[in-house]
C-alpha cells in the first residue's frame, strides 16, 4: 500500500497525497490526493527565490484576480489553476484541480490519455489515428477556440500573459465542445517576472524565435508577453478550423532543416496563403496523404472561416506577423468567433464529418468540407444598430436562421454579450424560428417592445404572438436602448 | 511534414543471450506501444532497426510507428559494429529526405547504437562511412562492463553506459530512448539542433553518462 503523506501548504491549510508517482512532465513528478480531485506536482529541480515569489503570486494574487472577481466561478472550467503551494523533501510543488474526465480518451487505443490539443488539430492524426467518435464536428472547434480566447482574453485582462500556449498546454473535448488551459505555473507578468521558456514549437512568435540566440538581458531579445500570447492564439484558432499549419509551407529557406525551421518560424515566417506573396504555398507533391484535404489551400482555403475570423487573420498572418502590436487582441478574437456561431448551418450531407460549416450567402452555396450543396433557402437576419434615435447603420453582424433556432438577447441587444458577465435571464431564448411548409415564422416569447416597421402602419407584435418572416422585412427588435433592428434577407442559393 | 528518422542499432552477438536479449525485445515493445500514444511521435517520428552480429543486418525498414512490427530478435555469433554502421549509412542515404532548395526534406535522424561486447571486425571504414553523413543526436550504449566505451567514444560524444545488461537497466534504456524520441519529435522543430545529450531527458539512474 502507497503511503498517505500531509504536507502543510503556504496558505496555513494541510495537503494530503499518496505518495505514488501518477505521472512525469518535463519538470515535476506528479501524485493524486486520496480522493483523485486533486493532483500535487513536485518540481525536480529546485526552485529558486524568485521562482517561489512568482508561484506564490500565481497561487495568490493572480489566482484572485481571475477567480474572486465577478464571474469568477465561471472560469474554474477554464483553467487548470494552481491552488495551493506545498514543500516536501526540499522539493516545490503545487497543487491543482485534477483534470476533468471528459478530457481523458475513454477507450480506443489511447484509453486513459490527456485529450491535449495536438491530437485534433493534426490532420494525420485526424485522418488516420483518432475515432470518428472522438473527433466532433466543426462546431464544436468554434466552441473550443470561443473558450480558449475567452480564457486568454481574461488573462491577459487581468495583465498576465500565458507565455506558453501550445496544443500541449490547452485539454481539449470536441465531444462537448470544451477546453481547459493548464500549465499555468508558467505565467508570466509583464516587466515582473521574465518567462522561462520561449514557448513551444509551431506556437513561437517570429520575433521571439528571431532574437532566441541573443542572450538573456539584450534588449533587442524578445521574450514571450501578450503579444507573443495572440500569436499563439492565432495560431491554435487557425489549427483548430483548418488542421494545418499558416506558417508551415513548400518555401525553402535553408537546407539545413533546423536552420530552414529558425527562418521559417522566425525571420522570414510567410502566411502560407499571403494574398500577393505566393512563395509559400504549400507544396503538394510533398504533401503526404494522409495530410490531405486539409492541408489544400485551393481546396479548403481560410476563407472558408467566415469574414470576422478572416479579417482577423489577415490581421494576425499578413499585418501584424512581423509586428506584434497589429495582432488581434484575445478578446477580438472571441467576439469574432461567437458572431461566426451565429453564420453556421448544417450540412445536407448525412455523412460529412464537419457536420456544419459557415454559410456563404451565394447562388453557389456549398459545404466547403465535403462539397455537397446547401438546398435549403434561409432567412438571414441582418443587423443595425442605432447611434442616435432613429437612424440606423449595418453592423456587419448577421444571423443566419435555423428551423426551430432560437433568438437570444445578445443578438436583440448589442450591450449584451454572450460571456461570463451575462446574467441568467439573459440565457434564456426571447423567441424561436420556425419554418413550415416553406413559410418562415418567428415567434416571440418574451421581447415586449417588438415592432414591424415593414410596412407604412408599424405593428407591435406581443409576446405569444407570431410573425412570418418575408424578404426586406425590417424588425425592431426592442426599443430599449442598444436595441438592433433587424432586416430580414433570403439567401440566393 | 517532415519526418523525424529514428534508428536503432542493436547488438544481437552470442553474449546476449538469454536474459539480455529477451529484455532488448520488451524494451522494443516497450518503445513502440508508448510512441504509438504519443501524438508528436505519431505525427512525425518514423523507425527502423539495425541488428548487428556476424553480420549486420535490416531488421526493420524504416517504418511508421503505427506500421511497425516489431522484428524477431535472436542473439548468436560476433559482434560486426563496422558493417552495422556501414549498413547504417547506406540505409540512411536511401531512407533520409535531404533538404535542397526545392523540396523540404527529413529531420537529421536520431541514432541509439546498444551493444555489450567489442567489434569483432575492422570497423574502421563502416565508421568513416557514418561520419561523412549528418546525423542529428547519436547516443551510444555500453550494456555492462565489456562493452568497448573507447570505440563507441569515436563514435559520438554521447556514451551512456549500464553498469550489467539485464533487464531492469536494459528496460530503463529503452524507456529513456522512448522519452528521448518523444521529446525530440516535439521539440526538435524549436530549431535548437546541437546534438548534445542535453536535449534528451535526464536518465534514469540505471544509466550513466560515460565523460
Amino acid at each position: 500500500m502507497s503511503q498517505l503523506i500531509t504536507v502543510k501548504a503556504t496558505d496555513g491549510t494541510y495537503f494530503d497525497f499518496i505518495d505514488e508517482v501518477i505521472g512525469s512532465g518535463a519538470m515535476k513528478d506528479v501524485y493524486f490526493s486520496p480522493d483523485h480531485k486533486y493532483v500535487v506536482g513536485f518540481f525536480r529541480n529546485n526552485q529558486d527565490g524568485r521562482s517561489i515569489d512568482r508561484l506564490m503570486n500565481i497561487v495568490g494574487i493572480y489566482r484572485d484576480k481571475i477567480f474572486k472577481q465577478a464571474g469568477g466561478d465561471y472560469f474554474k472550467d477554464y483553467f487548470c489553476w494552481p491552488e495551493k503551494l506545498v514543500e516536501w523533501n526540499g522539493k516545490i510543488g503545487v497543487v491543482c484541480p485534477a483534470y476533468n474526465k471528459k478530457f481523458f480518451f475513454e477507450s480506443g487505443m489511447f484509453k486513459g490519455k490527456e485529450k491535449e490539443g495536438k491530437w485534433f488539430a493534426s490532420a494525420k492524426l485526424r485522418n488516420k489515428f483518432l475515432p470518428a467518435s472522438e473527433k466532433g464536428t466543426w462546431l464544436n472547434y468554434l466552441q473550443i477556440c470561443i473558450r480558449i480566447a475567452r480564457a486568454v482574453r481574461r488573462l491577459h485582462a487581468a495583465g498576465l500573459a500565458h507565455s506558453d500556449l501550445s496544443y500541449k498546454n490547452v485539454l481539449v473535448d470536441p465531444q462537448t465542445g470544451s477546453a481547459c488551459i493548464i500549465d499555468c505555473d508558467g505565467l508570466v507578468v509583464p516587466g515582473k517576472y521574465p518567462p522561462d521558456v520561449a514557448g513551444s514549437p509551431d506556437f513561437i512568435a517570429p520575433e521571439v524565435m528571431q532574437t532566441k540566440t541573443l542572450k538573456v538581458g539584450d534588449p533587442n531579445k524578445a521574450l514571450p508577453s501578450i503579444y507573443t500570447d495572440r500569436h499563439a492564439l492565432a495560431v491554435l484558432i487557425y489549427m483548430y478550423l483548418l488542421y494545418r499549419h499558416p506558417l508551415r509551407g513548400g518555401k525553402v529557406f535553408n537546407t539545413d532543416p533546423a536552420k530552414d525551421e529558425e527562418l521559417a518560424m522566425g525571420k522570414f515566417a510567410l502566411f502560407i496563403e499571403h494574398p500577393t506573396d505566393f512563395s509559400n504555398r504549400p507544396n503538394y507533391k510533398q504533401i503526404s496523404e494522409s495530410e490531405m484535404p486539409q492541408s489544400d489551400i485551393d481546396k479548403r482555403p481560410y476563407t472558408l472561416v467566415g469574414p470576422y475570423l478572416k479579417a482577423l487573420f489577415d490581421r494576425a498572418f499578413i499585418e501584424g506577423l512581423h509586428n506584434p502590436e497589429k495582432r488581434p487582441s484575445a478578446a477580438e478574437w472571441e467576439d469574432a468567433l461567437v458572431k461566426t456561431a451565429d453564420l453556421v448551418v448544417q450540412c445536407n450531407n448525412s455523412k460529412c464529418d464537419s457536420h456544419w460549416f459557415v454559410f456563404n450567402n451565394n447562388e453557389k452555396c456549398q459545404c466547403p468540407f465535403c462539397g455537397a450543396k446547401f438546398k435549403e433557402k434561409v432567412p438571414i437576419f441582418n443587423f443595425y444598430y442605432s447611434k442616435s434615435k432613429g437612424t440606423f447603420r449595418p453592423e456587419n453582424y448577421s444571423l443566419v436562421i435555423h428551423d426551430n433556432g432560437p433568438l437570444f438577447t445578445w443578438h436583440v441587444n448589442r450591450y449584451v454579450t454572450p460571456n461570463e458577465k451575462i446574467n441568467a435571464k439573459d440565457k434564456v431564448p426571447v423567441g424561436d424560428f420556425h419554418c413550415q411548409r416553406g413559410n418562415w415564422y418567428f415567434v416571440n416569447r418574451s421581447l415586449e417592445s417588438l415592432w414591424d416597421f415593414s410596412n407604412s402602419e408599424k405593428k407591435h407584435i406581443k409576446p405569444g404572438e407570431q410573425v412570418e418572416l418575408k424578404q426586406g422585412q425590417k424588425l425592431l427588435l426592442t426599443t430599449e436602448e442598444g436595441g438592433r433592428l433587424a432586416i430580414v434577407q433570403f439567401s440566393e442559393n | 511534414m517532415r519526418r523525424l528518422p529514428v534508428y536503432l542499432v542493436l547488438d544481437t552477438s552470442a553474449s546476449m543471450q538469454g536474459e539480455p536479449i529477451a529484455a532488448v525485445r520488451r524494451g522494443v515493445k516497450t518503445l513502440i506501444d508508448t510512441l504509438r500514444t504519443d501524438p508528436y511521435a505519431l505525427e512525425t517520428a518514423f523507425l527502423s532497426i539495425i541488428t548487428f552480429n556476424t553480420n549486420a543486418h535490416l531488421a526493420m525498414p524504416l517504418t511508421e510507428l503505427m506500421s511497425f512490427k516489431e522484428p524477431d530478435l535472436n542473439a548468436s555469433g560476433c559482434t560486426a559494429l563496422g558493417e552495422a554502421l556501414e549498413l547504417l549509412s547506406v540505409k540512411s542515404d536511401i531512407d533520409v529526405i535531404k533538404t535542397d532548395q526545392n523540396v523540404k526534406g527529413d529531420w537529421k535522424p536520431l541514432v541509439f547504437i546498444m551493444t555489450d561486447g567489442a567489434p569483432t571486425d575492422d570497423y574502421r571504414y563502416g565508421l568513416a562511412e557514418f561520419k561523412k553523413r549528418k546525423f542529428g543526436m547519436v547516443v551510444a550504449c555500453a550494456a555492462g562492463r565489456n562493452a568497448n566505451i573507447n570505440v563507441l567514444k569515436k563514435i559520438t560524444d554521447n556514451v551512456v553506459q549500464l553498469e550489467t545488461a539485464d533487464s531492469r537497466t536494459i528496460s530503463a534504456f529503452f524507456k529513456w530512448v522512448s522519452a528521448s524520441v518523444s521529446t525530440s519529435s516535439m521539440k526538435i522543430e524549436s530549431g535548437a539542433e546541437t546534438g548534445l545529450l542535453s536535449e534528451l531527458p535526464p536518465p534514469p539512474p540505471e544509466i550513466n553518462v560515460v565523460i
